[in-house]
């Protein structure tokens, strides 16, 4: 087959409404791709001239810069591509480039706008020069997130218009949409994509790549790039009026569905809930009795667009994840339905059987009964086997079984499983929230043992700004920095520690020891948390330090065993066997959770699993029998 | 709107998002709209996760809705018996008889089912059941599993055996295209008769 014709079941193109800019829905196999979201974004980043790109890695953003990075090697373009410190970092350094002209670009996850929102709230009274698209990926479930938070809402309190694609391939062009409107009213754009966007697939007509063709140029203009609160009135006035004028902006107006039905009743939706909407409109014929608008710019929402709405229907619908950011701005309660007044769930991902209830009840028709969901519980996820992480926590666990355990952002966050960790936060907390314990506890005249965790990664990202203030504070307690020299998580991202950056480039290194010392901590030692025992003594010998001297930095380094690229060495694999000693009492399963180390039923006793056995050995410690034994041991 | 929509369901490590790209890819090479939806982070640590692959000549949602899979590919039975709710009535369920036990079922008062097969078929689904690990032990390659379940699927699909090739060759590394292949083929002699 070369090409397939669609018709919508009202007669309307599929391509009319979820591709109307240029794109032909033909199958010419060299031109159309198989893409999840984030590749169709990043694509639309190199199709549209960004010279510059930035970024931390966050689930479900994550894929974006690899996919910039990949293209850019292969064809060769002048492209600065690189992983950011951190949110903030990368947002300024790309937004800077935006200053100077050219067309740039920071991406992130949601929880990563938090720590970007500094600049993000000036940057969109300064405005910009060269497009500068801030590509801000949420969560809604959460799947893999401390927060459901919508991005939109973020957009809407910095006053920044935001685009909210329903696919893939809507994402990609909405990237051409955004450079547009950000030239034009010379302000950043929000791209705001959800999980099912970003690891949704599917087939996308490849276009052109232009290579990035400007030249970087600041005109000076300290007014504007250095304003002071005097300018910034007036800069906010501006603001004000590009606002109004992007509420007109014809390119990203709404666009309906289903034009020429008459009727009293709209459906309002956005992101991926359009696209959910309109197979249920269809199958269900709603689609004949409801408009179905398809809001691409929820924030400012068009003004002709809501005069109108309020006008032409009595009854309106709307749906959209995760904050009611369009139907706040419709203002019209007696008319509107939503989350405000709970026609639409106020948590949780909105999945196409929601929507379709929720449609079914707008347009007075009956919902068919679902499926019961089965009460069996599933798998948690929990840390690899052979994973240091897990003899680490072992050993802090069973050094200081009464300590407060602050922990971090990452795969460790797992340590949970194991009845390590007492707090997780936000990125980099583990550290203020241990020195935080450690002053609350002093004015009631006692010390806690305290044990902190974080991630090499997210040390350099927000760890060290709080080791440095937990050293002024005179704080003390005892920071494990779990190293195990990648950005895990979230696909084994290369850390500052790497020397490698996103293109694969020789970059220089930084070394978490020489920063632990900038900040003069006394204490730091590199451990390898594979030698428990030697492990164990190190942090005995850190506990003394903290109980008279301040913090006490240990470096558990071993490389992830999941990662592909890593050069780190590794121990030697040592095959392991439960003996006869084993008497069933579930120590190693409860206390150790590795994922080959299973409860046999008909003997009730532990077995290894050798082909989930990473051949690490740590358990050989654990068994308070004694029963886990090497092979030939 | 004529789709077909596969859930693919297994725990983190399993090989669901090459398993589903594998689909995606084959029926987008046959000439077909496909939407798919698959999960990273987290999800990837072990923990259950699902797949969803939906394709015809127009698809919209990337998700498949409770009761609207035509397919269940389940690489492990708890997590087939747990997902069935995504199964149309007397849907289809590609079955492997791995067990994954939970370390937190507690043996005594959440002990894993033993009866996985006769739950589904006593809830009207058609089930086929797969020994993957042992097939993939003979074979040579214990990473093969998620393969040997879309060999197994395909036969139940109007695509040619040369696209399925192509989409696997697209998937894996290059070393492995060979093994893949027979995974791919042992699986689909095994429902190719029905």
């Amino acid at each position: 087959m070369s090409s397939v014709d669609i018709i919508f079941p009202t007669g309307l193109s599929y391509s009319f409404f979820i591709s109307n800019l240029g794109a032909k829905k033909d199958f010419f196999m060299n031109t159309r791709l198989l893409l999840i979201g984030n590749e169709a974004i990043a694509r639309g980043l190199v199709e549209n001239g960004c010279a510059m790109a930035l970024s931390y890695p966050g689930t479900p953003a994550s894929e974006i810069l690899p996919a910039v990075a990949k293209w850019r090697n292969e064809l060769n373009l002048c492209m600065h591509v690189r992983w950011a410190l951190n949110e903030k970092i990368a947002f300024e350094t790309a937004y800077a480039g935006s200053i100077a002209g050219l067309r740039t670009a920071v991406s992130m996850k949601q929880v990563g706008l938090n720590v970007a929102s500094d600049p993000f709230m000036s940057a969109a009274y300064m405005g910009v020069k060269g497009g500068f698209i801030v590509i801000s990926a949420d969560d809604p479930g959460p799947h893999s997130s401390q927060t459901e938070q919508d991005s939109r809402m973020m957009a809407m309190f910095a006053k920044v218009p935001v685009l909210d694609p329903c696919n893939a391939e809507q994402a990609r062009d909405f990237i051409a949409l955004a450079y547009e409107l950000s030239e034009a009213y010379e302000v950043p754009v929000m791209l705001r994509p959800t999980t099912r966007i970003c690891h949704g697939g599917q087939d996308i007509e490849l276009r052109e790549i232009k290579a990035p063709l400007r030249s970087a140029v600041l005109k000076r203009d300290p007014a504007r790039w250095a304003a002071t609160p005097k300018f910034r009135y007036a800069l906010h006035k501006s603001l004000n009026e590009k606002l109004s004028a992007i509420a007109a902006h014809a390119p990203t107006r709404p666009r309906l569905l289903n034009p020429g039905i008459k009727t009293s009743r709209a459906i309002v939706a956005s992101g991926v809930a359009f696209a959910h909407a309109v197979e249920i409109a269809a199958d269900s014929g709603i689609i004949e009795n409801a408009a179905v608008w398809q809001v691409i710019q929820p924030f400012p929402l068009h003004t002709d667009f809501m005069e109108n709405l309020l006008a032409e229907y009595t009854d309106i619908l709307v749906i959209e994840e995760s904050a009611p950011v369009i139907e706040m701005q419709l203002a019209a309660g007696h008319m509107v339905k939503g989350r405000m007044n709970g026609h639409i769930p106020q948590a949780g991902e909105l999945l196409p059987e929601i929507i379709e209830d929720a449609m079914k009840r707008f347009c007075g028709l009956s919902s068919k009964p679902r499926p019961q969901v089965p009460a069996t519980g599933g798998k948690r996820p929990c840390l690899c086997a052979g994973c240091s992480h897990r003899a680490s926590f072992f050993a802090i666990k069973k050094t200081f079984p009464d300590a407060i355990y602050t922990s971090d952002i990452g795969c460790y966050t797992l340590g949970l499983n194991l009845g390590a960790i007492d707090t997780v936060l936000c990125m980099g907390a583990s550290i203020s929230q241990a020195s935080g314990f450690y002053q609350a506890f002093k004015l009631g005249g006692t010390q806690k043992d305290i044990v902190a965790t974080i991630g090499d990664s997210t040390f350099f990202h927000s760890g060290a700004a709080a080791l440095m203030d937990a050293v002024v504070q005179d704080s003390r307690f005892i920071l494990v920095v779990l190293d195990n020299s990648t950005t895990a998580m979230t696909g084994n991202q290369p850390t500052p520690a790497s020397g490698l950056d996103a293109c694969g480039n020789a970059v220089p290194e930084l070394s978490i020891e020489d920063i632990v010392k900038g900040c003069k901590v006394e204490f730091c030692r590199v451990g390898d948390p594979y030698d428990l025992p030697g492990f164990i003594d190190l942090l005995k010998e850190a506990h003394s330090h903290t109980k008279d001297m301040g913090v006490a930095v240990v470096i558990a380094r071993y490389p992830c065993l999941v990662d592909k690229k890593s050069n780190g060495a590794l121990h030697e694999r040592i095959d392991m066997y439960v003996s006869d000693l084993c008497n069933g009492c579930g120590y190693c399963i409860k206390q150790f959770e590795c994922p080959a180390i299973e409860h046999d039923a008909p003997s009730g006793k532990a077995v290894i699993n050798a082909e989930a056995c990473s051949g690490c050995a740590i358990c050989a410690h654990v068994c308070p029998q004694g029963a886990i034994k090497k092979v030939g041991e | 709107m004529d789709i077909k929509s596969v859930l693919f369901s297994g725990v983190g490590g399993q090989g669901i998002i090459l398993a589903s790209a594998i689909l995606a890819k084959c029926a987008f090479k046959k000439g077909l709209m496909v939407k798919e939806s698959e999960l990273h982070g987290m999800a990837q640590r072990g923990g259950s996760v699902v797949s969803h692959v939906r394709f015809g000549n127009e698809v919209f949602s990337p998700l498949i809705p409770k009761g609207g899979a035509d397919f269940l590919v389940a690489l492990e039975e708890l997590e087939g018996l747990r997902n069935s709710y995504y199964l149309k009535p007397s849907g289809i369920v590609i079955l492997s008889t791995k067990k994954i036990i939970p370390q937190t079922a507690d043996p005594s008062l959440n002990p894993y089912p033993e009866d996985a097969e006769k739950r589904l078929c006593a809830d009207g689904f058609q089930v086929r059941t797969i020994d993957s690990f042992a097939i993939a032990k003979e074979i040579g390659n214990l990473k093969v599993e998620n393969v040997i379940l879309v060999g197994a699927l395909s036969s139940y699909l109007d695509f040619p055996m040369e696209l399925w090739e192509q989409a696997i060759s697209d998937s894996v590394p290059p070393k492995t295209v060979q093994i893949n292949i027979e995974a791919f083929n042992k699986g689909r002699e095994i429902t190719v008769n029905i």
